[in-house]
């Protein structure tokens, strides 16, 4: 039982981690019809960055995510303006050939930049846990979770109590009618992107911290990622929340109990099995094609 | 009409571009091997008719790291030989190709080798996915086929005879040093548990699993053992069920830097450090292990090598201050590897007196060579029959510590020191 029990607080916990990664792309997919595979690439630019903030003053990688997180809104707004505006519109085929693209000029631009070797910010926590009776806690997943928490509350509130977060779900239920009330669409996509990525801000810290990581690991990330909004329901931010601890809690136990072989299957089962059975994910919503505007 | 008269206009061309770019490349990797020819150049005593050997190596590629060392390891064998006289009197020229770290560009380089270049003895390329098709290649020729680096147990179930692996074992023997030195230690310093974890991979899987049947054949109990995809990081549920084990001992099958890493960090989170601790290739990364897992925590883990810089083996210090001489730097394990193939076929050749395939191979299924890895001796199969050196992280370095006429440290760290908080 104690093991069961452990087992579930690592997935919770893991999967919290997952959340706070997957918030960023459900927003950019739930708003722009925009799959950005890239996301993972951005999350592990971030870690490079927060890893080489830590490396030459010292800087502790959460309080790094203050200097990151900025970064990351305006190389998300840069590239947006960029490159993905160009396809807005477009099947969302074209936007996964695009980020895809865009995921391969960061891996190679990392390496250029900071090599191929492993690299891990390790601050004292790195590798501690915070016990509470027979069980233990890994601080950085617990940080991980805490910040996960913080930033998807505040998604919340620019959503809901926002001019920008009211403008932005008018652009995602109705495109014209929106422009009919007032709200540009591109500006709106443009600072939808733009928070989408400053997301993978705080990310990045928290997988620097997590496990070594080099430029090719962000196809690691992005695996699950899309298996997470896939569940949970694409464009639905609560329906990340809960794929991603369920993706996390799923993982833990498949190595736990089956064995760890099958574990990384799990990503991809999931996203096979939500696409036959339940296409919409777990509280996505059913759309109609044929009248989309 | 017009599109079908530009295509079939444009298929030639294409094929031209394609038949001198096939034939220039091969030409052109023959030009570079041309540069590195090295005839006799410092002595006198190397006359006659140069021996040619030929090989070819991923230059480029996934592989190019090791292949380059590789070929600065065959380059400076080439060197020393030539200024001790060559072999057998006459000078060595060697010849290289770029295989690319690709298959079928190794079977035709040493196809090209063999038939058109017309060597007299060949070398191996880096890697078992590349030495698999090359020395099937050599086989057919019939002739010896010595490779640096392709352990893969997979390389020896084919019925070869001319082919030998310059190293000391292949990949489930890698670990013996440690199985033996852990079923001999005495009653009350001797572990009673074990877990093994092994990466899905040719390599580090099979070091596990040939750690697990000597400790249980010596009495060690297992209760943990469990195989992972290559690619996993997340060790968490894995550590954790460890843990709840408890074991005295860890072998980890790692295939590379990450799992072992990801590994050992998982472990300490869940706050449990066992008493000996053995990982297959990652305590070999140097910096970037120490770095990831942090320093103290290095204490007292033990891994396998084949080639130790300190090592007291015949000729190391030779060949250590011929390759700092050449490249400012010291050799890597593959660079080490690759002179130790080529000893191996020096010291046949030598004795057989000739050139003669079939004699070399006799000769050396039935001998012994002194190398820089230690001695080195083949079965049937073209098998190394030796253990690799057992290495341990004492003080924030790698110290060789078996077997004793080369270890670096008379001391062995036992129990392993608990994991620091940092």
């Amino acid at each position: 039982m104690t093991e069961l029990i452990q087992v579930i607080i690592l997935g919770l916990l893991i999967g919290g981690v997952y959340a706070l990664l997957a918030s960023g792309l459900t927003l950019i997919f739930g708003v722009m019809d925009v799959i950005n595979v890239a996301q993972g690439a951005l999350i592990i630019l971030a870690a490079f960055v927060t890893w080489a903030l830590w490396d030459a003053t010292g800087l502790d990688p959460l309080a790094g995510l203050l200097v990151t997180t900025p970064m990351m809104f305006v190389i998300g707004y840069g590239l947006y303006m960029g490159t993905i505006r160009w396809i807005q519109g477009k099947p969302p085929s074209t936007s996964v050939l695009l980020t895809f693209g865009l995921a391969l000029v960061a891996e190679g631009v990392m390496g250029l930049v900071w090599s191929a070797n492993l690299h891990s910010a390790t601050p004292s926590y790195f590798n501690q846990s915070f016990r509470l009776g027979d069980f233990y806690f890994p601080k950085a997943q617990v940080f991980g979770c805490a910040i996960a928490v913080g930033v998807l509350v505040f998604l919340y509130i620019v959503l809901t109590r926002t001019w920008l977060g009211r403008a932005i779900r008018a652009v995602s239920a109705n495109m014209s009618s929106a422009r009919l009330v007032g709200v540009n669409p591109r500006d709106v996509a443009a600072l939808t992107f733009a928070i989408g990525v400053a997301t993978t801000g705080a990310g990045g810290s928290i997988a620097a911290v997590l496990y070594p990581f080099l430029p090719g690991s962000h196809y690691a990330w992005i695996s699950r990622l899309l298996g997470i909004i896939v569940l949970g329901g694409m464009g639905s931010l609560p329906g990340a929340v809960v794929g991603a601890l369920m993706l996390g809690v799923a993982e833990t136990m498949t190595a736990t109990y089956i064995s760890p072989r099958w574990a990384t299957m799990v990503p991809w089962a999931v996203i096979m099995i939500v696409l036959l059975a339940r296409p919409q994910g777990l509280l996505g919503a059913k759309l109609r094609e044929d009248v989309a505007v | 009409m017009r599109r079908i008269v530009w295509l079939l206009a444009l298929l030639p061309v294409l094929l031209a571009l394609v038949f001198a770019a096939g034939c220039g490349g091969d030409d052109d990797d023959g030009g570079d091997a041309g540069g590195t020819d090295t005839g006799a150049t410092d002595d006198g005593e190397a006359s006659g008719e140069p021996i040619r050997i030929g090989a070819s190596l991923p230059l480029t590629g996934d592989f190019s790291e090791p292949g380059e060392a590789a070929r600065r390891g065959y380059e400076v064998w080439v060197e020393m030989t030539n200024e001790a006289g060559g072999l057998l009197g006459r000078p060595v020229e060697l010849i290289v190709k770029d295989d690319q770290s690709d298959q079928n560009l190794v079977v035709t380089d040493y196809n090209a080798l063999i038939n058109q270049d017309q060597v007299d003895l060949l070398l191996g390329t880096f890697s078992s996915l590349l030495n698999l098709p090359a020395s099937a290649v050599a086989e057919q020729a019939g002739m010896v086929y010595v490779e640096p680096a392709g352990g893969s147990p997979e390389m020896f179930s084919r019925g070869f005879e001319y082919l030998f692996f310059a190293q000391q074992a292949v990949s489930i023997h890698q670990a013996d040093l440690f199985s033996e030195w852990v079923v001999n230690l005495p009653e009350g310093e001797k572990p009673a548990t074990a877990a093994y974890v092994a990466a899905d991979d040719p390599f580090g899987g099979p070091v596990a699993e040939g750690v697990q049947n000597q400790l249980e054949a010596g009495g060690v109990e297992t209760v943990y053992s469990e195989i992972y995809p290559p690619e996993t990081v997340n060790f968490d549920a894995i550590a954790s069920a460890i843990a709840a084990e408890q074991p005295d001992v860890i072998a980890q099958g790692s295939a590379g830097l990450q799992d072992g890493v990801n590994l050992i960090r998982a472990l300490q989170r869940v706050g449990y450090s066992p008493q000996q601790m053995f990982q297959a290739s990652t305590p070999s990364f140097a910096d970037q292990y120490s770095d990831a897992i942090g320093i103290e925590n290095t204490e007292g883990i033990f891994f396998a090598v084949s080639y130790h810089v300190d090592a007291e083996t015949p000729g190391n210090t030779e060949f250590l201050e011929e390759y700092r001489a050449a490249y400012d730097e010291d050799p890597a394990e593959d660079a080490a590897d690759a002179f130790a193939a080529a000893e191996v076929l020096q010291a046949a050749v030598e004795a057989v007196g000739e050139i003669d395939q079939d004699a070399i191979r006799d000769w050396l299924r039935e001998n012994e060579v002194e190398t820089i890895l230690g001695p080195l001796s083949w079965d049937e199969t073209g098998a190394p029959e030796q253990a690799y050196l057992l290495a341990q992280w004492q003080g924030g370095d790698e110290q060789i510590i078996l077997p004793e006429d080369v270890a670096t440290s008379d001391t062995i760290v036992n129990p392993k020191p608990p994991w620091s908080g940092r």
